[in-house]
C-alpha cells in the first residue's frame, strides 16, 4: 500500500503543474490565441517567485512566504503574457513566432537579471512548504494518505483552479463570450462583444497560471532555480491537446501524463515494477506513444477552438 | 496591410539594436564591478592596496578566465579563483578575474587575449572547454604561461593534441574522492547506497566507479553486505525525474545517495529533505546547499591551482606537462570538519587516506564500459538503472 501513496504523491508533483498551465493555455486558446510561449512565461514566474523567496528567506518562512510567492509568481506571468498579447491581438503578428520570441527571451533574462542581482545564475531557496500530514484530515485512512500527506498547498491551489475554470468557462457569461470568440470572432463581435477585450483577458489569465506553474514545478524537485523548467510548457501544451481544450479531460490528461512520468522516473525504487523487466525507455515513451495514439484517433473531430491561431481582423470578410 | 507590417518589422529592429546595444553594455559593466568588489572585501585592506599600486604600474600579474560560470559558482570556476586569490594575497601580486561574453572558442581566445594585454604573466583557465582555446593560444602567447584544469589541449577535430612548454595541464584523479566517499559511507554503518551522476562523461564515471569499490572494500572488512543503485540521469540538471527517481529510491530503503553532477544533486537534495534521508554532494563542499549532505567528494581546486601558480614563482613550472591530482599529492578528498558521520572518525579517514596516497589500494577506472559490469566486486551488488 505505501508504494501506492508514495507513486500517487510522485504523480501529483509532475501532474498538478502540468494542470495549472494547461487550464491557462485553455483560457488562451479559447479565446483564440495560441499560446505557445506557455514555456517561457512558466520560466519567468518561476524566476521572480524564487528570487522571492531566495530574497526573503532570512525573515520568512513557512505557507505565508509560499502564498505571496504565488501571487508574485502570478502577476509576472500576467505581466510578462502581455508581450505576447500585445504582439498576437494589437499587432495581428503571427502567434507562434511572439510565442517563440518570449521563449527565448525569458531564460536569458533570468540568467542575466539573477547574474546581476547575486553574481550566480542558480538561486538557492530553502523549502520549508512542504506539508508532512494536513492536521485531522490527514488521519484519515486511505484519504488521508492518498492526499493529505507529503503534499504542497500548491496541489489544494491547482485543484481549486481546475474547479474555478470549469464554472468560469461554462457557467458564466464571462466564459461565454471568451468561447465564443474561440468560435467566431466576426459573429462575438456582431453580437457586441469587444474581442480585443477578451483575447487580452484570455492571455493575461494564460500569464498568471503558466507563471504560477513554474512555481508550482520548482519548489517540490529542486533546492535551487537555474532558469529551466525543463520543457514543461511544452509538455503542458501537449496535455491541452490530449484533453482536448476542456477543462475536466484535460485534468485526466495532466494526471495520465503525471502518473506515467512518476512510473518512469522512479520504477527502478519500486521492487514490483523494476522485476518485471521492462526496459525504462518503455516506461519513458507511454506519455508520448500515447498522445500519439490519442490524436491519431481524434483528430478528425478535433475540438480545437476554430478560430485560434488567426488574427482577428476587424474589417476581414 | 503591407505598410503596418513594414512599420511593426522596422520598430521591431530598432527595439532590438537599442535592447542589444544596452545588453552589451550592461554586461561588461557588472562583470568589472563584481571583479572590483570581489578584490576589496574590507578584511584584506592591505593586500588590496598592494593590488591597487601594482595595477597601475604593470597591469594585472595573475588572470583567471571563467568559463560559463561565475566566479562563485559553488564549483570548478570558484575553486580555482579561490586558490588563485590565495596565492595572490599570500605574497602580494595583483589578480583579476575576466568573464568571456559567450561560451564559444572564439570568445574564450578572446577573453585570453584581453587578459593578456591587461598584463597577465599566468592565466588560470577552469574546465575541458578551455582544451580548444588553450591549444590556440599557447603558440599565440608563448611568453605567457597556462593553467587548464580538467583538459588536456587539442585541436577542433582531436586530431592533434599538444601541450606546450608553456602549459601545465591538471587533471583529477576522480575515483579517489568516489573512493573515499562510498568507503566512509559503508563503514558509518549504511549499508544501501544510491549514485546518480549526470551524463556518463569520464570524470562522472571515475567518480561512480570508485564509490563502488570503495564500498565494496569497507563492506568486505565489516563481512557485510551492500547494494548499490546507479543511475545516470542523462543531464547535468534539477528535474522532477530525478527527483523522483531519488525519491523512490529513499522509499525504498536506499540510505545515502551520492548526487554526482551538477544540479542533479539539488534535485536529489529535495528527495533527502522530503524523506530525511542523507546525500553525498561533490567536487566542492555542498554542505552549505543543505542540511542533508554528510559529506562531499571533492577535488581540491583551489590547492590544485595554488600549487601551479607556486610552482610557475618558484620557476619549477611543469610546462608541457599534465599533472594529476590524487590522494598523493593532496589534491582530492573529503571535507571532514563539515562531515556528518556517526562512527567514522577523522583517524579512519587518515588511515584510508594515507593508503590511497601511497598507492596501496588500486581502483579501476576503466570508463569504456559505464554500466559497472566490468568491476569486481565481492560484497556489494549493483543495480545499474538505465
Amino acid at each position: 500500500m505505501n508504494v501506492v501513496y508514495f507513486i500517487f504523491q510522485q504523480t501529483m508533483f509532475f501532474a498538478i503543474p502540468l494542470l495549472i498551465v494547461a487550464l491557462g493555455g485553455m483560457f488562451s486558446e479559447r479565446s483564440g490565441v495560441v499560446n505557445i510561449a506557455l514555456e517561457g512565461i512558466m520560466t519567468m514566474g518561476a524566476f521572480t517567485s524564487i528570487l522571492f523567496l531566495n530574497l526573503s528567506g532570512n525573515g520568512m518562512q513557512g505557507q505565508g512566504q509560499l502564498l505571496l510567492a504565488i501571487v508574485i509568481a502570478m502577476v509576472t506571468g500576467s505581466l510578462f503574457s502581455l508581450f505576447h498579447a500585445y504582439a498576437a491581438i494589437n499587432m495581428k503578428a503571427d502567434q507562434t513566432i511572439s510565442g517563440t520570441a518570449l521563449n527565448m527571451f525569458a531564460p536569458a533574462f533570468a540568467i542575466f537579471v539573477a547574474r546581476i542581482v547575486q553574481g550566480v545564475q542558480q538561486i538557492q531557496f530553502a523549502n520549508t512548504f512542504r506539508i508532512d500530514a494536513v492536521p485531522v484530515l490527514g488521519s484519515i485512512p486511505v484519504i488521508g494518505d492518498l492526499f493529505f500527506k507529503n503534499t504542497y498547498i500548491t496541489t489544494y491551489i491547482g485543484i481549486a483552479i481546475l474547479i474555478t475554470a470549469t464554472v468560469v468557462l461554462y457557467k458564466t457569461k464571462f466564459g461565454l463570450r471568451l468561447r465564443a470568440c474561440g468560435e467566431h470572432p466576426h459573429a462575438a463581435d456582431a453580437a457586441g462583444i469587444n474581442v480585443y477585450h477578451m483575447q487580452y483577458a484570455g492571455v493575461v489569465i494564460s500569464g498568471a497560471l503558466a507563471g504560477l506553474g513554474g512555481l508550482v514545478f520548482v519548489v517540490p524537485t529542486s533546492t535551487n532555480f537555474n532558469a529551466t523548467v525543463s520543457g514543461y510548457g511544452f509538455l503542458a501544451l501537449a496535455v491541452l491537446i490530449f484533453g482536448q481544450w476542456k477543462p475536466v479531460k484535460i485534468m485526466w490528461a495532466s494526471l495520465f501524463f503525471g502518473l506515467t512520468k512518476a512510473i518512469a522516473a522512479s520504477y527502478s525504487g519500486i521492487p514490483f515494477l523494476s522485476s518485471l523487466g521492462i526496459p525504462s525507455y518503455l516506461f519513458k515513451m507511454i506519455p508520448y506513444l500515447a498522445t500519439l495514439i490519442v490524436l491519431i484517433f481524434t483528430s478528425r473531430h478535433s475540438m480545437a477552438p476554430r478560430a485560434s491561431g488567426v488574427p482577428y481582423d476587424k474589417g476581414e470578410r | 496591410m503591407k505598410k503596418k507590417l513594414l512599420s511593426v518589422l522596422l520598430s521591431a529592429a530598432m527595439a532590438v539594436t537599442v535592447l542589444a546595444g544596452c545588453g552589451s553594455k550592461a554586461e561588461v559593466a557588472p562583470a568589472e564591478e563584481a571583479a572590483v568588489t570581489e578584490e576589496a572585501p574590507a578584511e584584506e585592506a592591505v593586500a588590496e592596496e598592494a593590488t591597487e599600486s601594482e595595477a597601475s604600474a604593470e597591469g594585472y600579474e595573475l588572470a583567471l578566465v571563467t568559463d560559463l560560470g561565475t566566479i562563485d559558482d559553488k564549483s570548478f570556476n570558484q575553486g580555482a579563483w579561490e586558490g588563485l586569490e590565495k596565492y595572490a594575497k599570500d605574497n602580494g601580486v595583483s589578480y583579476k578575474y575576466y568573464q568571456p561574453q559567450e561560451g564559444t572558442t572564439d570568445s574564450y581566445v578572446e577573453t585570453i587575449g584581453l587578459a593578456v594585454e591587461g598584463g597577465a604573466k599566468l592565466v588560470v583557465c577552469p574546465g575541458f572547454l578551455f582544451e580548444e582555446p588553450i591549444f590556440i593560444v599557447q603558440d599565440q602567447y608563448p611568453e605567457v604561461t597556462f593553467i587548464l584544469l580538467d583538459g588536456a589541449p587539442h585541436n577542433a577535430d582531436y586530431s592533434e593534441f599538444k601541450t606546450g612548454e608553456n602549459v601545465m595541464s591538471i587533471m583529477f584523479a576522480e575515483d579517489q574522492p568516489g573512493y573515499l566517499a562510498g568507503y566512509a559511507a559503508v563503514k558509518d554503518g549504511m549499508t544501501k547506497l544510491g549514485f546518480m551522476g549526470g551524463m556518463a562523461v569520464p570524470a562522472v564515471i571515475r567518480y561512480g566507479y570508485g564509490f563502488v569499490q570503495g564500498a565494496d572494500a569497507a563492506a568486505a572488512e565489516l563481512g557485510v553486505d551492500v547494494e548499490v543503485m546507479y543511475n545516470y540521469t542523462g543531464a547535468f540538471e534539477a528535474t522532477p525525474e530525478a527527483q523522483s527517481m531519488a525519491a523512490s529510491w529513499y522509499q525504498n530503503g536506499t540510505e545515502v545517495i551520492f548526487g554526482c553532477g551538477g544540479a542533479v544533486g539539488n534535485s536529489v537534495m529535495a528527495a533527502a529533505e522530503e524523506a530525511s534521508a542523507k546525500v553525498i554532494g561533490v567536487d566542492v563542499d555542498q554542505s552549505p546547499e543543505s542540511d542533508t549532505v554528510i559529506t562531499s567528494a571533492m577535488k581540491l581546486l583551489s590547492n590544485s591551482v595554488y600549487d601551479g601558480v607556486k610552482a610557475f614563482y618558484d620557476g619549477s613550472f611543469p610546462g608541457g606537462e599534465t599533472t594529476t591530482f590524487t590522494a598523493a599529492n593532496n589534491g582530492v578528498g573529503l571535507p571532514m570538519e563539515t562531515s556528518k558521520f556517526e562512527t567514522f572518525a577523522q583517524a579512519d579517514y587518515d588511515a584510508l587516506y594515507a593508503k590511497l596516497a601511497a598507492g596501496e589500494i588500486t581502483i579501476n577506472t576503466a570508463t569504456e564500459d559505464s554500466t559497472t559490469a566490468d568491476i569486481t566486486l565481492t560484497n556489494t551488488t549493483v543495480s545499474f538503472v538505465e
